[in-house]
């Protein structure tokens, strides 16, 4: 230092304004470098402060002077920053022993400055002299994405956190041959392995025997592959054996375009699934409920209904008026309606139908509920069949269950069936749009207020809809396009009676009266007696009967009617040999089946063969089941069983 | 025990036997048919049917003889067919069962292929239908000349 000094007092004496200068300057130059710096001593006290680490860093030069570097820096970082003193050390450290400049990772102060440090160590042969610290300062929009992702996170670190975090679901990655690769917390929960033990494995190990049977794990990444992802719903399995409902997703996972595996995310679906089979075991429950109370119902409704109907039928041996004959006739086909809806279960019979007076007769039943100033009209269409094959017990049903105007019209007809379109009419109170939706819902009426104005169940329309589907048809509702008011309509098929084609050609007449089959034709309503009494006077009948007791009790019914021409033939030959030789004398055939020579059946087929097409009607004693539609078959238009109760037919 | 044959004990027999013979609701039917409350119409018919079973009676027996079952069922059916008109329903029953097994065939329908069976079926409802008959011949006697 001697040297030095004296090299410098040398100097000064020869170029003192120079070397004055530089050595001012060489302070200066550190004091006003645009750099804030520090010196430290080899054991890092602080010794000098330029100006602008002063003015930067908001510190006064005495309390930076003489202190130690790293409790120092520490005091001005802020305070959620404090952990990245280290970096400096580190930096300090390396750059020793390196004896070479060295950057320190940012540090923030407290003016939310971030500065990076420049770590000049200074070396005198070995030994160090001093540390420089030159302080650069760090761009800004590092320090906002630091303030973002606060302590120190990378992005990948933070999605990683986040996913292994995640309790809920199970997330994890499979290699692309289905291996395990990941595993998080919810997968650990959830399935029940531990990352050891499951990492490597291949996932068909969650699924039970059945998927595995249909190559269900398999199928999925065959699945995934093709359309990028697959879901499904179904029964996993724990480590401990036991099952949960699960909803999987699978996803195709692909990095710079090539596929590196798949992404499985897993969730437990059992609370959802268990809260749906408790909803479906209630519904069955309901319904099994609803048809045991039905089951029930039916049974207690037949003991009295049997009383009631021997009670009609006691009622109608005694003298009665039209008017009151007509009211228990009423009463009676109700009755039996009602025995056999009771006594049913729901299947349809193949019978013969007769459309018209099943109409009739529910238009008569109900008309007499009805308050004197409802019209009802109605309109059979004049194509209608008049008897066809099908349910006439579940027609007659349906039609119940509504009112006022009741149109029938031929809807449809192919080779082999008729399709009837049925429609009810009505100027009530209509139906509210909404409601309309729901109409055919069980148990549901659409005023459910609690002023509840209308009575019932809610099963009517429900009921009629199960009924005409059975019967191959629809059911329909539309709002009544000329008022207030709603237009039920219903659709069913019927069978075609083959071998009568050629009468049903005959049949439709041009006003296309027609009458039934029903169990009781009713000849008392005054109506249809005065339309007899004026047949019977000019209408010529052939009565074929063998035994002339019944010839003569028959004749007897025939004009205590009013029937005045009748003919007689004691067999069938007699009869076909009559007809043929007049064919225009006759206007309707009684035709007893079990006869000599020639029987009913037998004869009705030689008439009909001979084109003659007169009406025919069987009569036969203690009939059997499927008698009438044998009768049927060979070519007769109706028929009825003996002995011959006092309601014959009437044809116009 | 002793039994006084007298004209009220007579009349409530024949009453109990018209009940167990005629259906009545049939057989009002064929009333309803005589005019001006005379029995014009139903008497004769009624004796009519009696001379028409005692002529198929006669052919049944022949029949039976013969042991011709077609015969003997085609007469059962011909008398089934008056009987049940009139409501005589005993007569009936029996005719019945002569058509039946003249068919070969139970009341129920099912088959009979034993003819022996058949015959001694038969003949046992022959002579039951004869004795019904008596007894229905009185009631209705009794029934038409009461109601003179």
């Amino acid at each position: 230092m001697q040297l030095l000094a004296a090299h410098h007092a040398d100097e000064s004496q020869s170029s003192s304004n120079s070397e004055q200068r530089i050595g001012f300057d060489g302070h200066l130059l550190f004091d006003l470098s645009p750099l804030p710096q520090l010196v430290l001593s080899p054991s890092c006290c602080i010794t000098r402060v330029s100006s602008r680490f002063l003015a930067e860093w908001h510190v006064a030069r005495e309390d930076a002077v003489g202190q130690q570097l790293i409790p120092f820096v520490e005091k001005q970082l802020r305070p959620q920053n404090s952990f990245s003193v280290c970096y400096l050390t580190a930096a300090i450290d390396d750059a020793i022993t390196s004896r070479t400049e060295r950057m320190s990772q940012r540090i923030v102060t407290q003016h939310a400055t971030a500065w990076k440090a420049r770590i000049l160590p200074i070396f005198q042969e070995h030994e160090l002299l001093a540390i420089v610290v030159e302080w650069l300062e760090a761009p800004a929009t590092l320090l906002e994405h630091d303030e973002i992702v606060r302590p120190g996170l990378s992005t990948d670190e933070a999605f990683r956190i986040l996913v292994q975090a995640v309790k809920d679901y199970a997330i994890f990655l499979l290699d692309t041959k289905g291996r395990i690769a990941t595993w998080n917390t919810g997968a650990e929960l959830l399935k029940g392995y531990r990352r050891d033990e499951i990492i490597g494995k291949h996932f068909s190990i969650f699924y039970g025997p059945e998927d595995l049977d249909i190559r269900k794990p398999d199928l999925e990444l065959d699945i995934c592959l093709r359309e990028g992802r697959v879901e499904d719903e179904g029964w996993r399995y724990k480590k401990d054996g036991t099952r949960f409902w699960a909803n999987v997703i699978i996803t195709a996972v692909y990095k710079d375009g090539v596929h590196v595996g798949f992404g499985k995310v897993t969730r437990d679906l059992t609370e959802r699934k268990t809260a749906e089979s408790r909803l479906i075991t209630a519904y069955e429950e309901s319904e099994k409920i609803k048809s045991d109370f039905l089951a029930n119902m039916s049974h207690e409704i037949r003991t009295p209904m049997h009383g009631m109907l021997s009670a009609c039928s006691l009622l109608l041996d005694t003298p009665m008026s039209g008017r009151q004959k007509d009211i228990v006739h009423i009463m009676d086909e109700s009755g039996q309606v009602l025995l056999q809806l009771a006594s049913g279960s729901f299947f349809i019979t193949s019978d013969i139908v007769g459309i018209s007076s099943i109409i009739t007769s529910v238009v008569r039943s109900v008309q007499t509920t009805l308050a004197p100033s409802v019209h009802f009209e109605l309109f059979l269409a004049p194509d209608l069949p008049k008897s066809v094959q099908g349910d006439p017990l579940r027609y007659r049903q349906i039609l119940h269950n509504g009112s006022i105007r009741v149109r029938a019209l031929l809807h449809a007809e192919d080779d082999d069936s008729f399709v009837i379109m049925t429609e009810i009419t009505d100027t009530g109170i209509g139906i509210p749009e909404p409601a309309a939706a729901t109409l055919f819902t069980p148990f549901t009426q659409f005023d459910v207020t609690t002023t509840k104005r209308y009575k019932g169940t809610g099963l009517g329309l429900s009921i009629a809809k199960a009924l005409a589907e059975l019967m191959g048809g629809a059911i329909g509702y539309r709002p009544n396009p000329e008022r207030h008011g709603s237009i039920f309509w219903f659709t069913a098929r019927f069978k075609k009676i083959k071998s009568l084609e050629q009468i049903q050609d005959w049949k439709r007449g041009p006003n296309g009266r027609t009458e039934s089959m029903s169990p009781h034709p009713s000849i008392d309503s005054p109506d249809l007696q005065a339309q007899l009494a004026k047949a019977a006077t000019i209408k010529t009948l052939l009565l074929v009967e063998d035994n002339v007791i019944n010839q003569k009790v028959m004749l007897g019914m025939l004009r205590s009617l009013g029937f005045k021409n009748v003919a007689l033939a004691s067999n069938g030959a007699e009869a076909v040999q009559v007809v043929k030789g007049k064919p225009a004398a006759y206007d309707l055939v009684l035709m007893d089946i079990n006869m000599p020579i020639l029987d009913g059946n037998e004869a009705c087929v030689k008439i009909r063969e001979s084109g003659i097409h007169i009406p025919i009607i069987a009569m036969t004693a203690y009939a059997l089941k499927g008698d009438r539609e044998r009768c049927l078959e060979h070519g007769m238009d109706d028929y009825i069983p003996k002995p011959v109760d006092k309601k014959p037919k009437s044809q116009t | 025990m002793s039994y006084t044959y007298d004209r009220d004990d007579e009349d409530s027999f024949t009453m109990a036997n018209f009940r167990d013979h005629v259906d009545r609701a049939t057989f009002d039917q064929i009333l309803e048919m005589d005019e001006d409350g005379e029995h014009d119409f139903s008497e004769p018919l009624v004796f009519n049917f009696f001379d028409q079973a005692e002529e198929t009676f006669g052919k049944m027996d022949e029949a039976l003889a013969r042991k011709d079952l077609d015969t003997l069922s085609q007469l059962g059916h011909f008398l089934k067919g008056s009987s049940a008109t009139l409501g005589f329903i005993k007569i009936r029953d029996s005719c019945q069962v002569i058509q039946q097994y003249g068919h070969g065939q139970t009341v129920d329908g099912l088959s009979e292929p034993n003819e022996a069976v058949c015959l001694g079926k038969i003949k046992e409802a022959i002579k039951t239908l004869k004795t019904d008959m008596v007894d229905l011949e009185k009631a209705i006697k009794t029934f038409f000349d009461d109601a003179k």
